[in-house]
C-alpha cells in the first residue's frame, strides 16, 4: 500500500502552518487590526485542520490494517558528534495522526468560539497569538520524531500554557496561578530531562550493537526497540533495585505526571483555570495535558519491557481518578469541578496505558479512544461552561440556575456532554469507558477495575450536580433571571462538538490504533451494563441530591463532616505544598543560597570593583607631576634592568 | 705588603668603579636638587663621568685605536649644546615666574 | 716601579679629589659655590684623562667644560637670582628617596663592574694622539667618524639658534635687564606655587 502518498511530503506544513500564522499575527497582523488578526489565526488553524484529515484520510485508507510509522521529513539539527545527532522532523504513524486530528480539530473550533467570547477584551489580538503559538507547539510534540524534539516542543507547549493562564497579567491570582503551573511542570521536567539523558547515554553505548537502521539513540524507534530495552533492562542502576530502563522510564513519567497533572503534581490545575474559558478548553482539557499520556504511548514498548514503571502508571492513574472525583463533588466554582472531572479523565487514560501488556494490548486502544473522545465532550463542557459564566458572569453555580429555559441551545450542547462523559449508550463516552473497564478486567486488575467503576459513577454525579444546579430549577439570582443566549459565533463550536461527542463513539477505533494485534471490535456486555447501572446510579443520585431543593444536599454533606470538609478544601495539599516550600525550603535551602549568592559572590564582585578604585586612588599620589619624581622611577627601572641583565649574563663572564 | 700595594694598584676596575660612584653622585644630584640650575650641574657630573667611561675603555681594551676619545669629545659637544638650551630655558621660565624651583612646576600630573 | 707607585697614589688622590667635588656640587646650599666645585671637578677629570692617555682631551675637556659650560652655568645662576644664600631645599622624603636610588646604583654598578672580565689588551698608545684623533674625526671610510662630526656641528649651531630664540626678551623694551632685585626675591624665596604661574602677572620691575 502507498504511504508514500502527495500529503506525506507536505506533513511538514501541519506544525508548520500555524507557526507562520503566529509570526504573521503577531508581528504584522495585531498592530494592524486586531479583529483581522483574529480571522487571519482562525483560518490557518481551519486550513491546517483540514490538512490533518487529509493526512488521516490517505494514512488510514488502507486495505490491510497494517499501519507503519513512516518519517516522510527530518532535518539534522543538533550535532554532537558523529553518531550522535538530533534530528527535528514529522512522524507519521497512528498516535500521531489521531493526534494532529484531535488538536487541529478542537484548536479550530476555540479559536472560531474565541473571536465571540473575547470579543471586547483589549488583549484580543495577543490571544490569537498565543493559541497558535499554542498550536504549533502542540502539533510539533505530538509529531516528533524523537525523545529529544519532543522535549524542546514539551517546554514549548509550557511556555504557551504560562502565556496563556497568566494572560489576564493585571490580576494577582492570575499571574499566580501561571507561574505554580511553569514551576510544577518545570519541576516535572526535570525528571524528564533526567530520564532522556539516561536513555541517551546508553542509547549512545549500545547504538552500534543495538541498532537497525535507525538514525540516532533519541529516536523512538530506537527506544522502542525490543534489542534496547532487553539490554538495558538488564542493568541495574543501584536505586531501589531498578534496572536502568525502569529508572529512566520513571523518571520521564515524572515528566509526563507533571504534564498530565497526576498525584500528587496536580496542584496546578484546578489554579490553571483562572486563564479564559477557551484556553481551559484547549489546553487543559483536550490536547496539552494530554501530552503526558501521548509520551506514555509513545514510549509504550519500553515501558511495557519494565514491568514495574507500567504498574506505577496504572497505580498513579486509577488513584489521581479517585481523588480528584471525590474533591469534583463538593467543588461550587463550575470550572472547578470540571478542573476535577479532567484530572479524573486522564487518570483513567493513565490507568489504562497502566494496565495493558503486549500480550494484552486493549488498554493501548482504550486509552486513545478515550483521549480522542475525551477531547471533544470535555472541550464542549468548558466552552458551553464559558457561554454560561459570559450569561451569568460569575463562576459559581450556586448563582446560577434555570438556564435551560434562558440558554437552550447551550443547555442542550451540556447535557449531550454530560451524557457523554457519565457513559451512556449511544454517546462517545460509553464506548471509551467501556473498553477501558474492559482492558482492566481482562488483565485480571480487579482492585483497579473496582476503582474505575467507582469513578464512573462518581463522574455521572458530579456532572449531573452542575447539570442540575446550574440549568434546572429557578434562577437563583438577578443575572441569572436576565441570562440570554450567547451569540451564533459561540454557538457553532458548541454544535460542532455536540454533533463530535454523539458520534464518535462509531469510530471503529481498534483496527486504527493498536499495538500488536488488532482487537477485535465489539463491546464486552456484561461490562457495558455494569458501567451503565453506574452511571444512571450516580444521575439518580445527583437528581436526589442536587435538583429542587437543596437541603437534602446540605444535610448530606454534614453526614460526611470531616470529610466532605476535606474534601472541599482540596485535601489541603496546597497546604501541605506551601508548608514544605516555605518552612523547610525557603528557610533551609534558599536563604542560605540566597545569602551566600548576595554577599559572596556578589560582594567579590563588588569588592574587585572596591579594590580597582581604591588602588586607583593610592595611585593618583605617584602621578605628582613633577620631573624628580618620574626621574626617580627611571632609575628605578633602569636598575631593574641592570640587575636582569646582570643576572642573565653577567654572572658568568 | 708588595703584593697588597700591587693590587691597589688601578686597573680598569678601580678606574670603573670611580666612575660609577661619579655616576651616582649626579644621579642623587639629579633627584633631590631643587634649583633647576643645580639639578641641571648634576647632570654634567652625569656626562662627565660617562665620557670617562668611554676614555676608560679606550685605555684598558683597544688603546691602539682613539675611538674612545672620540665618543667621549663627542659627549662633550653634546653636553655643552644641552646646557646651553637648557640654561635658556630656565632663564625664560625664572623671566616668567619668578622663580626655578623644579617642586613646583607640575603640570604634567594632569 | 715608581712610577706605578706615583701612579697609584696620583688615582687615589684623584679619585678623592674629584669625589669630594661632586658631593660638593649636589649638597652645597649655595648656588655659586656648587658651580665653583663643578669646576673643581672637571678640572680633576682633565687630570685624570691625562692618567688615561687622552691628552687632547683633556686640553678639550678644560677648554669648553670648564672654559664654556661653567661659565654658562653662572650666568644662569645669577639671571635666575638665585645666588644668594637661603635657597629652598627639598623636602626630606625626596631627599631620601634620592638616596636610595643612587646608593643602589653605586652598589650595583660597582658591583657588576667589579666582578667582570674585560680583555685586556697590551697594545701600544698611538705616540701622536692629536694626529691620531684628527685622522680619525675627519675620515671617511668605515672607521670614520665624519658623518657624527658633521651633525655635532649642526648640532651646536642649533643649540645656539635655539638658546638664543628660547631666551630673548619678548615684553617691551627699555627696562634696563636686571637680576631682580628685593622685590623679586621676596617672591623667588616663597612657598611653592601649584601651577606654572598661569595666573600670575608679570611683574614689572
Amino acid at each position: 500500500m502507498e504511504h508514500s502518498g502527495l500529503i506525506m511530503k507536505f506533513a511538514w506544513l501541519i506544525p508548520a502552518i500555524p507557526l507562520m500564522s503566529f509570526i504573521l499575527v503577531g508581528l504584522v497582523l495585531r498592530p494592524l487590526s486586531k479583529r483581522i488578526a483574529g480571522l487571519a489565526a482562525t483560518a490557518a488553524i481551519f486550513i491546517c485542520a483540514a490538512l490533518a484529515y487529509l493526512l488521516a484520510w490517505q494514512y488510514f485508507s488502507c486495505a490491510a490494517h497494517e499501519y507503519a510509522a513512516v518519517v516522510p521529513v527530518t532535518f539534522e539539527w543538533l550535532r554532537y558528534q558523529a553518531g550522535l545527532s538530533v534530528q527535528m522532523g514529522v512522524l507519521v504513524d497512528p498516535i500521531s495522526v489521531l493526534l494532529m486530528v484531535v488538536v487541529t480539530t478542537v484548536s479550530a473550533l476555540v479559536h472560531l468560539y474565541s473571536i465571540g467570547y473575547m470579543h471586547e477584551d483589549e488583549g484580543y489580538g495577543r490571544f490569537f497569538t498565543y493559541l497558535n503559538l499554542f498550536t504549533f507547539s502542540m502539533l510539533g510534540l505530538v509529531a516528533a520524531v524523537n525523545i529529544v524534539q519532543m522535549y524542546v516542543f514539551w517546554e514549548l507547549v509550557g511556555v504557551s500554557s504560562f502565556l496563556l493562564i497568566g494572560f489576564y497579567y493585571k490580576k494577582h491570582s492570575a499571574v499566580s496561578a501561571s507561574n505554580k503551573a511553569f514551576i510544577v511542570t518545570r519541576f516535572a521536567d526535570l525528571g524528564f530531562l533526567t530520564g532522556i539523558l539516561i536513555l541517551g547515554y546508553y542509547g549512545f553505548k549500545f547504538f552500534a550493537d543495538t541498532s537497525a537502521g535507525q538514525t540516532g539513540p533519541f529516536d523512538f524507534a530506537y527506544l522502542n526497540s525490543a534489542a534496547f530495552t532487553t539490554k538495558i533492562a538488564s542493568m541495574p542502576s543501584g536505586i531501589f533495585d531498578f534496572s536502568i530502563l525502569t529508572l529512566s522510564m520513571v523518571l520521564v513519567f515524572m515528566g509526563a505526571a507533571g504534564k498530565s497533572a497526576m498525584f500528587p503534581l496536580h496542584i496546578w490545575l484546578p489554579d490553571a483555570m483562572e486563564g479564559p474559558t477557551p484556553v481551559s478548553a484547549l489546553i487543559h482539557a483536550a490536547t496539552m495535558v494530554v501530552a503526558g499520556v501521548y509520551l506514555v504511548a509513545r514510549l509504550f514498548p519500553a515501558f511495557a519491557a519494565s514491568g514495574s514503571a507500567l504498574m506505577m502508571v496504572a497505580y498513579v492513574g486509577a488513584f489521581t481518578s479517585l481523588f480528584a472525583a471525590i474533591i469534583g463533588i463538593t467543588q461550587d466554582d463550575i470550572k472547578r469541578v470540571l478542573a476535577f472531572s479532567t484530572l479524573s479523565q486522564i487518570g483513567y487514560m493513565m490507568l489504562a496505558l497502566g494496565v495493558a501488556t503486549p500480550a494484552h494490548p486493549l488498554g493501548y486502544t482504550a486509552s486513545m479512544f478515550h483521549l480522542f473522545t475525551h477531547a471533544f465532550f470535555k472541550a464542549l463542557l468548558f466552552l458551553a461552561a464559558g457561554a454560561v459564566i459570559h450569561a451569568v458572569s460569575t463562576n459559581n453555580i450556586w448563582e446560577m440556575g434555570g438556564l435551560r429555559k434562558k440558554m437552550p441551545i447551550t443547555h442542550i450542547t451540556f447535557l449531550i456532554a454530560a451524557l457523554a462523559i457519565a457513559g451512556i449508550y449511544p454517546f462517545a463516552g460509553f464506548f471509551s469507558k467501556d473498553e477501558i473497564l474492559a482492558s482492566a478486567l481482562g488483565n485480571g486488575h480487579t482492585l483497579i477495575f473496582a476503582v474505575t467503576l467507582t469513578v464512573a459513577a462518581l463522574t455521572a454525579v458530579y456532572m449531573f450536580r452542575i447539570y442540575f444546579v446550574a440549568f434546572t430549577g429557578e434562577p437563583r439570582t438577578h443575572h441569572a433571571l436576565h441570562a440570554h443566549e450567547a451569540p451564533k459565533i459561540m454557538l457553532i463550536p458548541l454544535i460542532v462538538l455536540a454533533i463530535l461527542s454523539a458520534i464518535a463513539g462509531f469510530v471503529p477505533m481498534g483496527s486504527f490504533v493498536h499495538i500488536g494485534t488488532a482487537p477485535h471490535g465489539g463491546i464486552n456486555h456484561a461490562i457495558a451494563i455494569a458501567a451503565s447501572a453506574a452511571a444512571v446510579l450516580g444521575i439518580a443520585a445527583a437528581w436526589f441530591f442536587y435538583a429542587g431543593q437543596t437541603a437534602r444536599a446540605a444535610s448530606a454533606a454534614k453526614a460526611f463532616g470531616i470529610i466532605y470538609l476535606a474534601a472541599k478544601q482540596k485535601f489541603y495539599i496546597d497546604e501541605i505544598y506551601i508548608f514544605i516550600t516555605k518552612s523547610i525550603l525557603f528557610r533551609f535551602v534558599a536563604s542560605p543560597i540566597a545569602w551566600f549568592d548576595r554577599h559572596i559572590v556578589d560582594g567579590g564582585v563588588n569588592l574587585s570593583g572596591f579594590l580597582t578604585r581604591m588602588t586607583g586612588q593610592r595611585l593618583r599620589y605617584t602621578q605628582t607631576g613633577q620631573v624628580q619624581t618620574y626621574g626617580f622611577w627611571f632609575a628605578g627601572g633602569l636598575l631593574l634592568v641592570m640587575l636582569i641583565i646582570w643576572a642573565a649574563i653577567g654572572v658568568k663572564s | 705588603m708588595i703584593e697588597f700595594l700591587s693590587s691597589l694598584t688601578p686597573g680598569p676596575h678601580h678606574w670603573l668603579v670611580l666612575s660609577s660612584i661619579l655616576f651616582s653622585i649626579g644621579l642623587y644630584g639629579v633627584l633631590s636638587r631643587s634649583n633647576a640650575v643645580g639639578v641641571l650641574m648634576s647632570v654634567e657630573i652625569m656626562l662627565n663621568s660617562a665620557a670617562m667611561n668611554f676614555v676608560i675603555f679606550n685605555k684598558y681594551i683597544s688603546p691602539g685605536a682613539v675611538d674612545g676619545q672620540i665618543m667621549a669629545i663627542f659627549a662633550i659637544a653634546v653636553a655643552a649644546a644641552e646646557a646651553v638650551v637648557g640654561m635658556a630655558i630656565f632663564v625664560a621660565i625664572y623671566r616668567r615666574c619668578w622663580s626655578i624651583d623644579v617642586s613646583t612646576m607640575d603640570l604634567m600630573k594632569d | 716601579m715608581l712610577w706605578q707607585v706615583a701612579y697609584t697614589v696620583l688615582f687615589y688622590l684623584f679619585a678623592v679629589a674629584a669625589i669630594s667635588f661632586a658631593i660638593g656640587v649636589t649638597v652645597s646650599r649655595r648656588l655659586l659655590r656648587a658651580a665653583v666645585y663643578l669646576m673643581g671637578l672637571l678640572l680633576t677629570g682633565a687630570a685624570i684623562y691625562i692618567m688615561l692617555g687622552a691628552f687632547f682631551l683633556a686640553g678639550v675637556q678644560v677648554l669648553v667644560y670648564v672654559g664654556g659650560i661653567v661659565v654658562v652655568i653662572i650666568f644662569a645662576v645669577m639671571l635666575t637670582n638665585s645666588a644668594q644664600l637661603g635657597l629652598a631645599t627639598s623636602p626630606i622624603y625626596r631627599k631620601l628617596m634620592a638616596f636610595a636610588a643612587a646608593a643602589s646604583m653605586a652598589i650595583i654598578s660597582c658591583l657588576a663592574l667589579w666582578t667582570s672580565k674585560f680583555n685586556l689588551s697590551a697594545a701600544a698608545v698611538p705616540v701622536d694622539n692629536i694626529k691620531a684623533i684628527g685622522l680619525k674625526l675627519l675620515g671617511t671610510g668605515s672607521t670614520g667618524y665624519v658623518l657624527p662630526f658633521e651633525i655635532i656641528s649642526i648640532l651646536l649651531l642649533a643649540a645656539v639658534i635655539g638658546g638664543i630664540v628660547i631666551a630673548r626678551r619678548t615684553t617691551a623694551p627699555g627696562q634696563p635687564f636686571t637680576t631682580g632685585g628685593d622685590e623679586h626675591a621676596k617672591f623667588a624665596n616663597s612657598a611653592p606655587k601649584s601651577q606654572l604661574c598661569i595666573e600670575q602677572e608679570e611683574q614689572k620691575v
